[in-house]
């Protein structure tokens, strides 16, 4: 970390994994080879290609040298990382933002529902979770995206997790497509339709799925405080200094991304 | 004034209780005293809020892009120069002349809000660059005229004489002139955002990609916003002269538009913006005969 | 009282200006504003300057790092300016407030800026009292005194024929110490600032703004706003930035300017959707942040009453009308 804050120190992506069509995991390193912080889950990072600008990313997973970054190709500096090598020397600059709430789940039974790439902040945790695999009790994931190719973290969903002691993994895809045998619903229903009792929730995807997958868990009797969500916003600075990314009074840079519902609800709907 | 205030309201609240309109776009007092700014009536007890003085300087005409959410007709007062950016916003496509209607105030001139800080009511007041030779005193295009049009007179001559001075210089003392007055700029855009003619959806400065303008405030960059914003309303400006009334650090922007205007009127011959909403302007339309001076 | 005769001031700003980088007020094409001092130039101590000195801290474009992008490599130097020590002489009461609360923002919670801390730490500040009260000026009734700022190290006061020095800390005191041999004692006492024009009562108006904000007041208060960044740059305490770039072939630096919540892209994001998205959600969340989220944020108001948005704003936005608003508004 350097001594300035909005000051990047020297990366390397040593390591590019085409997740989807428009997705790619980048694995970034120091260019010493060593893991440039070491983040909790659902913290950020400032991942920069000068040349192309700099963007505040969720860390999906970490090893012992390198973090990786999940990101979706929407824009300039996306579009730019898009076209790196492995190799590509870059900017990075973090940890950022709260993270989960690590002590809260502990011993707790956790149902992760995600949607696209908002698979990607979520996925730090169920990391975690297994990791450290005693300290968590039952874990159910639930991870729907448009098609097949969408879906993020393939491995993952259907080799590594569904192996997991007491984790149960279940895909969906919006709509039937050939050679799909999964599930074909979008995410929200498919949660209502697996009727889980109310236990402490992890969610993240695009503003609609989380819309509806609130009113389903609402209707499923899911108490606010245990329904746990990340938000994105413009950001700059990623120290709480540069203004955009308030949420009332709050910015989403340094006291978020992590939110639970019952602390939205006293926030103005400005996300 | 009294009395054109007066007939402002009457006619606001004869429009609104009969129903004829939806909204009446006006001026009310502001604070400090020589200060009016704009108002949007759509409730008849609302109508004593409408004020005419000489510091009534907002162009409401710059509003009638918003009326996107306006179920019904709107009534906007105009000077000479408000109305001719009506008729410039009609020639652009950007409000219907059916969804107006347009009263008409002949204007006096107006006073110089900064010459009249720290000042009294009943001092003496300078009158506003802008005014000193205005051509169009007289609304161009209205439903109803409220009292007696009043002829066009020269009170002063600030901004020809800066031109003069300036068509006298050598390009590289212009030049200096010009990047004296651009280093100052703090790119704050209010000369863009008060102007009738900019009216784009998305303006080009606010484009990140491609990013035609960088956002550091340098002489560069200064420079390339504001001539860019200078040709981009040639031919189009209607010489309020809001965007210079506007501008915090008294960037003369006017001397650059009315040299345009100049240039375009030596060229094309005299045609000034916004008196014929039917017309395309000189620099929107291609003739065959068209000058090529430049060539 | 220490003190010295008003046409002698020059020798004492000399004097400093061989110690210090010294800042004065001037008036510049109309436009008051802080600047390097220079001997041969007129002061402006008449009035407050139109621009506020944030600037010295925290320049509207200010260069972070430089950068080389060859190929698969990356180098990145850090601009590192090593600031003199520095005087901003003249600072009024409201600026003096606005550096405080920039403070709060740029060296709390968390993260100190460091490019901020640099110029700031190296920094006296001597206040100027004020006499004469501009038409927009309401700073007493956000509960400062004109006459004593907060936070500086010196305050000037308006003796008539001299100005006189009250040191308030132990910089301050160092400076007269330092200076001595130019000023003499006085017996003089200090000119009263004129009546306030333009009063407002802000009491209880952060609380009740927590409960509004889905008021309609919003969309009255709005609507003449055109949209423009002239409030949030003339303002003392908006600090809002954004980080940009610029590239020439390999090489490049990375830089921070102003910005303002006033712009419809400040908030956009890369996908498109933007949580502010009409002016009446990013004029609602203006004059939240001046007045209520930053209270809550950071215990204090963002508006110091130095009616520079007032004096300015080409549609007349006005800052109190719209606390009287709040303040007369029903709320649940």
């Amino acid at each position: 970390m350097n001594a300035n804050p909005l000051v990047p120190i020297r990366g390397r992506i040593i390591k590019i994994v085409q997740e989807t069509p428009d997705v790619k995991t980048f694995h970034v390193s120091t260019t010493g080879g060593e893991k440039p912080f070491a983040p909790k889950p659902g913290q950020l990072a400032m991942l920069s290609l000068p040349q192309a600008g700099e963007a505040m990313f969720s860390i999906t997973s970490q090893g012992p040298n390198h973090l990786e970054l999940a990101i979706k190709e929407v824009g300039q500096l996306t579009g730019a990382l898009h076209q790196v090598e492995e190799g590509q020397e870059c900017g990075i600059r973090g940890p950022y933002g709260n993270g989960f709430p690590l002590d809260y789940l502990k011993g707790k039974d956790l149902l992760f529902i995600g949607g696209g790439i908002g698979l990607a902040p979520v996925r730090s945790l169920i990391n975690h979770c297994i990791e450290n695999r005693a300290e968590f009790g039952k874990m159910y994931v639930v991870y729907g995206a448009r098609s097949v190719a969408d879906l993020v973290f393939k491995e993952d969903l259907f080799e590594n997790w569904p192996k997991v002691e007491n984790m149960e993994v279940y895909t969906t895809i919006d709509r039937p497509e050939e050679g799909w045998t999964g599930h074909v619903a979008f995410v929200p229903a498919y949660v209502e339709e697996l009727g889980f009792k109310p236990m402490t929730t992890i969610t993240c995807g695009p503003p609609i799925m989380i819309k509806f997958v609130l009113q389903a868990l609402a209707r499923m009797g899911f108490n606010d405080a245990d329904v746990i969500t990340t938000l994105e916003m413009r950001m700059k600075c990623g120290i709480g200094k540069c203004g955009r990314c308030n949420i009332g009074s709050l910015y989403v840079c340094l006291d978020g991304p992590v939110f639970t519902l019952e602390q939205l609800k006293k926030l103005p709907p400005e996300y | 004034m009294k009395e054109i205030t007066q007939k402002m309201r009457d006619t606001a609240r004869e429009l609104l209780s009969s129903g004829q309109v939806a909204l009446v776009l006006g001026w009310e007092k502001g604070y400090p005293w020589y200060k009016s700014a704009p108002t949007f009536i759509d409730k008849v007890e609302d109508v004593e809020r409408l004020v005419f003085d000489e510091f009534c300087h907002n162009n409401l005409s710059k509003y009638l892009l918003d009326l996107a959410a306006v179920d019904g007709k709107v009534a906007l007062f105009v000077k000479g120069c408000d109305s001719r950016g009506v008729n410039r916003l009609i020639q652009d496509n950007q409000v219907k002349r059916e969804q107006l209607y347009i009263i008409g105030i002949p204007c006096p001139g107006l006073k110089d809000p900064d010459d009249a800080a720290g000042k009294n009511w009943g001092d003496e007041i300078n009158g506003a660059v802008k005014c000193q030779d205005c051509r169009f005193p007289n609304p161009v295009v209205y439903d109803l005229l409220l009292g007696e049009k009043v002829p066009a007179v020269e009170r002063g001559r600030e901004t020809r004489e800066l031109i003069e001075r300036l068509e006298k210089m050598k390009p590289d003392e212009r030049y200096e002139f010009w990047a004296g007055q651009f280093n100052r700029c703090i790119r704050c855009y209010a000369c863009r955002n008060i102007c009738p003619a900019c009216n784009c959806r998305e303006c080009v400065f606010d484009r990140a990609v491609p990013e035609w303008l960088g956002k550091a405030n340098n002489l560069v960059e200064n420079q390339f916003m504001q001539l860019t914003r200078a040709i981009h309303v040639a031919g189009r400006c209607i010489e309020c002269g809001e965007c210079e009334r506007a501008c915090p650090v008294n960037i003369p922007l006017m001397a650059l538009n009315r040299k345009i205007i100049n240039d375009i009127e030596e060229l094309f011959g005299e045609e000034p913006a916004g008196l014929d909403p039917e017309k395309k302007t000189p620099l929107g339309r291609f003739e065959l005969d068209d000058p090529e001076k430049f060539m | 009282m220490l003190a010295i005769e008003k046409k002698r001031l020059n020798e004492l700003l000399r004097r400093m200006n061989r110690d210090f980088q010294v800042y004065v007020p001037y008036l510049e094409n109309g436009t008051g504003k802080f600047a390097p001092y220079q001997e041969e130039r007129e002061l402006y101590l008449e009035m407050n300057t139109l621009l506020p000195p944030k600037d010295i801290f925290f320049p509207q474009t200010e260069k972070m790092y430089k950068f080389r992008a060859a190929g698969n490599e990356l180098e990145i130097e850090e601009i590192a300016e090593q600031k003199e020590k520095q005087v901003v002489f003249g600072i009024r009461s409201c600026d003096a407030f606005s550096i405080d609360c920039l403070d709060k923002v740029f060296l709390s919670r968390g993260y100190e800026d460091a490019f901020y801390k640099n110029k700031r730490e190296n920094t006296l500040l001597v206040g100027l009292a004020c006499t004469a009260v501009g038409d927009t000026c309401f700073c007493q009734s956000m509960g400062l005194n004109p006459q004593e700022a907060v936070g500086v190290d010196l305050q000037v006061l308006d003796l008539g024929a001299e100005w006189g020095f009250k040191a308030r800390t132990a910089a301050g005191q160092e400076l007269l110490a330092k200076y001595g041999d130019v000023l003499h004692e006085t017996g003089a006492s200090p000119l009263p600032a004129e009546e306030f024009k333009l009063k407002v009562e802000v009491e209880g108006v952060p609380e009740k703004l927590s409960r509004m904000f889905d008021h309609p007041v919003w969309e009255e208060v709005s609507r003449k706003c055109l949209g423009c960044a002239l409030c949030t740059y003339l303002c003392p305490t908006c600090h809002c930035f954004d980080v940009s770039g610029k590239v020439k072939g390999e090489e490049g630096y990375r830089f921070r300017c102003w910005d303002s919540c006033m712009f419809s892209e400040y908030t956009r994001m890369a996908g498109g959707h933007n949580p502010r998205p009409t002016k009446k959600e990013r004029v609602r969340n203006r004059f939240m942040h001046k007045l209520s989220y930053f209270v809550e944020r950071y215990g204090q108001l963002l508006c110091t009453g130095c009616g520079r948005c007032l004096a300015k704003c080409p549609v007349n936005m006005d800052i109190t009308a719209v606390i009287r608003k709040i303040k007369e508004a029903e709320v649940e």
